[in-house]
């Protein structure tokens, strides 16, 4: 069997079901949104979905990428700083590695429950520093969507220091304690061997999490506000509608949704094929 | 250690335990109003709500679907992030965007068409289920054994062949346990997404499966249920973790 | 379909069949309840009762529609607790199984004449669901802290407007924000049977500028200047239980004396009557088109609405919602088990509840004026 076949072979069983899945669910809401298959009346070529949703579809475009790019930024920075912790050379916290290992598992349901009762006007943190509702800022369902991001920031960092941790574990320290000993300096050892190693895998899961918050609902629904809304929000609302007729609406907004996050992908993969350790 | 070092990692133990600290107080809590800093009322009635709710069978159901989504996705993103490491794939890159692709797919997607089509296929409830969890658990276990392999040093097994192994006992005895632990940081995450979907398992799944998310995310729409809630949920994080633990240790021993 | 079929049939071919109950799942008395004492019930007429929790009624609404499209017809949707908006978004698609309701045994109970039972949101039943309980769109305050509350809902709007920040409402499409702006569109416009009932652009045009100029005056002096509101009844119900806001709103006063009783929201609690009553409507069980056990689902149907267990139903101990049943068609003993029936320590009586009660406009008003409050009043 030739390398190239082998390959083939091996990318095959994970590649069908996908391509067949994603494939499926693009094509039935793109026709849904195309008023093709209508819950309601007759099938119908048109773009009259595409035209209701236009309106509100850049405010919601804008926001969820402004809140996706702040939780990214937080979550990479942090959970690099875990995973640098949790992998360091000397003095290896054990600690903090088995807490990120506490966090992953918190369903993003119950991440958003629990910010809610940490970060609301009258919630644990607020009551804890003796600050009254009327003073305490407007975190949850605020114009800032403070409560969202830090919900997105803290399941994401954990998730960026599982991945990046797993390379550094098994890399970094033979290659740090080899450059140690041929003099470099700490910063140097992090500029130089741990921060390399590292930025596949740091590039890697950052985009994963910019996708995941660009296209996950819950925690923009419960923690956030009713206007504007992010994408899956207005999505999830227009779908709910009583008027079934609004439903292709839902997945216009679905389909931006799914296209965006593409790009990212697309553009992320590109980054990271510059990165030395990616191909 | 330096003063600095240890006041970031204090830092990040508050970042990580912080917001869990209120489900913790909450779970067993009778009674809690504001602004009392502490609850007012202690005592097990979330404990028995959940209990009374299902939790039991609930959190089997979803241990099962976790680990079913993690025997399939795990061992499919592995061979599947072996040949991406490599130069073998044609249109490596193109392949991988394809495996990323369901990240696009927002989860309430699946209400806009997909389940329909699975319907009319005659697509069995479960078989649907964990067809598209796993599918939506791939680019994890792909990206995390790409990634691995990328990093990985092919010369220990070459080594082995060197001495006379086998190519599948090179396989056994050198990669995988070399690749343990991004292989359990793999199984563990797909686990994750079969153990924690609500909009999948409800609706491709028709109700059938009444798993631990569906009660957390039911008893969450109302107020009043906060204890319950935080039973529940703290239930949905024990058994991963006890798995995380126990696949550790495993890996470890090897 | 079902029509003038002997009821001895349908219960044959019951015997046996699993029925799988679709209902919102946060209301922890009424799930105690359809596990308890409904369920067990089922079991003696040879029907095993499945209960899936579900987050949002839509969910339920979600799965038979997708089943309606591919044609399935041994869906895993077999009965659906609806409320009127998730009923006639239903009606629109062909989504429930019609002609079945009026001939359950027990429904020599019900008055026929009823108008909650006989139109749902104005949608007429006509068969298509069985009515489960009664319920009144109810204002919730709390007596400490308005120990003078106002009588009406002109009177509650500038009470908010007086005391600024203390007072508002969840965000419509939201179902009890909805009612909420249906209810100020009649206070509005000079009280109950002023708007048509049934939806047309003109009385749309006529009347809804009053009532978003009214809520647009009032949203600077709501929570947080109303630069937002609280996206569901949950979210408000929260703010009122952390004594951010004095009142509170909801379409299903049963869920009171439990919050009160396990300390979610104060003892002096109330429910707030007002002069020119509220809207009132019955919810129901629906049975899917697509399901597979229909006469499993009608069994339970008619099981839910006799009168052991609609008293046992009303019981404020056990759920406390308000029956369907017109007592006076009741045996005496029947009868008596309601009268004997302990008061709500917070919920007032439905005869008392329901004084003045209005009829719920169509349906067809809902999403033009959820579409409206948003563009004028939210973001405008």
């Amino acid at each position: 069997m030739t390398p190239r076949r082998r390959a083939v072979l091996l990318v095959l069983p994970a590649l069908v079901p996908v391509a067949a899945v994603v494939g499926a669910a693009l094509v039935s809401a793109v026709l849904l949104s195309l008023g093709l298959t209508p819950l309601v009346g007759r099938p119908e070529l048109s773009l009259d979905a595409w035209r209701a949703a236009a309106g509100d579809l850049g405010t919601a475009t804008r926001l969820s990428l402004g809140i996706a790019a702040a939780s990214t930024v937080l979550a990479a920075a942090v959970g690099l700083a875990l995973a640098l912790a949790a992998t360091a050379a000397v003095r290896r916290s054990r600690l903090l590695g088995a807490l990120a290992a506490l966090t992953i598992p918190v369903p993003h349901l119950v991440g958003a429950a629990a910010m809610g009762l940490l970060l609301a006007d009258t919630g644990v943190l607020a009551r804890w520093l003796g600050v009254s509702p009327d003073a305490w800022p407007s975190l949850v369902g605020g114009p800032w969507w403070v409560a969202v991001v830090a919900e997105y920031a803290w399941k994401e960092s954990a998730f960026v220091a599982l991945v990046v941790g797993g390379v550094l574990a098994s890399r970094a320290r033979s290659y740090g304690e080899t450059a140690a000993l041929l003099g470099a300096g700490r910063w140097a050892r992090f500029r130089f061997v741990t921060l390399p190693l590292a930025a596949p895998a740091l590039g890697g899961a950052s985009a994963v999490t910019f996708v995941y918050t660009l296209g996950s609902y819950e925690v923009a629904a419960l923690l956030g506000r009713p206007y504007p809304e992010p994408l899956p929000v207005m999505a999830v609302r227009l779908a709910g509608s009583i008027d079934l007729a609004v439903r292709p609406q839902a997945a216009a907004v679905a389909v931006t949704t799914a296209v965006l996050a593409l790009a990212v992908v697309l553009l992320a993969l590109r980054a990271l094929r510059r990165l030395s350790a990616w191909h | 250690m330096a003063l600095g070092t240890r006041l970031g990692r204090a830092a990040l133990a508050v970042w990580l335990l912080l917001p869990l600290v209120p489900l913790v107080l909450w779970a067993a809590a009778d009674r809690w109003t504001a602004p009392a800093v502490l609850p007012q009322a202690w005592g097990t009635a979330g404990l028995r709500d959940a209990v009374d709710s299902g939790a039991g069978t609930a959190s089997l159901r979803s241990t099962v679907l976790g680990l079913v989504v993690a025997a399939l996705a795990t061992p499919l993103g592995a061979m599947a992030g072996r040949a991406l490491a490599g130069s073998g794939v044609p249109a490596g890159g193109a392949v991988l965007a394809a495996l990323l692709s369901p990240l696009v797919l927002p989860p309430f997607a699946v209400a806009l068409g997909l389940d329909v089509l699975l319907l009319r296929l005659r697509v069995p409830a479960s078989v649907g289920v964990v067809l598209l969890l796993t599918v939506a658990a791939l680019p994890y276990t792909t990206v995390l054994m790409r990634t691995a392999y990328a990093a990985h040093d092919p010369g220990f097994e070459e080594e082995a062949r060197t001495l006379g192994a086998t190519a599948r006992r090179a396989v056994l005895a050198v990669q995988l346990p070399m690749l343990a632990p991004a292989l359990a940081g793999a199984a563990f995450l797909a686990f994750l997404v079969g153990w924690s979907d609500y909009v999948v398992t409800l609706l491709v799944g028709g109700g059938q499966l009444v798993t631990l998310p569906l009660l957390v995310a039911s008893a969450a729409s109302s107020v009043g249920n906060e204890a319950q809630v935080a039973v529940l949920s703290l239930g949905s994080v024990l058994p991963p973790l006890a798995l995380l633990v126990a696949v550790g240790l495993l890996g470890r021993r090897r | 379909m079902a029509a003038d079929r002997p009821w001895d049939d349908v219960l044959a071919e019951a015997d046996g069949q699993t029925v799988d109950l679709w209902m919102y799942g946060g209301e922890e008395a009424g799930n105690a309840y359809v596990d308890d004492v409904l369920a067990p019930a089922a079991a003696e007429l040879g029907v095993t009762l499945r209960r899936v929790p579900v987050a949002d009624t839509g969910d339920a609404l979600d799965r038979v529609l997708s089943e309606r499209q591919a044609g399935v017809t041994d869906g895993e949707v077999d009965l659906v607790w609806v409320n009127g908006e998730n009923y006639a978004a239903g009606r629109q698609a062909g989504a429930w199984l019609c002609d079945w309701a009026l001939d359950l045994p027990n429904r020599r109970y019900t008055d026929p004449a009823d108008p909650l039972l006989t139109d749902d949101f104005g949608v007429p039943v006509e068969g298509c669901e069985s009515p489960w309980h009664k319920a009144q769109f109810t204002l919730v305050y709390d007596s400490a802290r308005v120990p003078e509350p106002p009588t009406t809902l002109a009177g509650v709007l500038d009470w908010a407007q007086a005391n600024p920040g203390r007072f508002t409402h969840p965000a419509p499409p939201d179902f009890t924000g909805s009612v909420f702006v249906r209810q100020v569109l009649t206070s509005v416009v000079g009280g109950p049977g002023e708007v048509p009932l049934e939806f047309s652009q003109e009385a749309y045009d006529e009347y809804a500028p009053a009532l978003f100029e009214r809520l647009a005056t009032l949203s600077p002096a709501l929570w947080r200047g109303g630069e937002t509101y609280p996206q569901s009844q949950q979210e408000l119900d929260r703010l009122f239980a952390d004594g951010e806001v004095d009142m509170t709103m909801t379409y299903g006063p049963a869920t009171l004396a439990d919050l009160v009783a396990d300390g979610t929201f104060p003892e002096t609690t109330r429910v707030l009557t007002l002069e020119e009553g509220t809207f009132g409507n019955a919810s129901f069980l629906a049975l899917p088109s697509t399901s597979g056990d229909s006469a499993g689902a009608q069994v339970v149907a008619d099981l839910a609405l006799s009168p052991e267990q609609q008293a046992a139903k009303a019981d404020p101990g056990t759920w406390g919602q308000f029956t369907v049943l017109d007592t006076g068609r009741l045996e005496d003993a029947d009868r008596a088990a309601f009268e004997e029936l302990p008061a709500s320590p917070v919920v007032p009586p439905y005869a008392e509840l329901s004084r003045n009660a209005q009829p719920e406009l169509s349906a067809d008003w809902v999403s033009p004026l959820d579409e409206g409050w948003r563009r004028s009043v939210l973001a405008p």
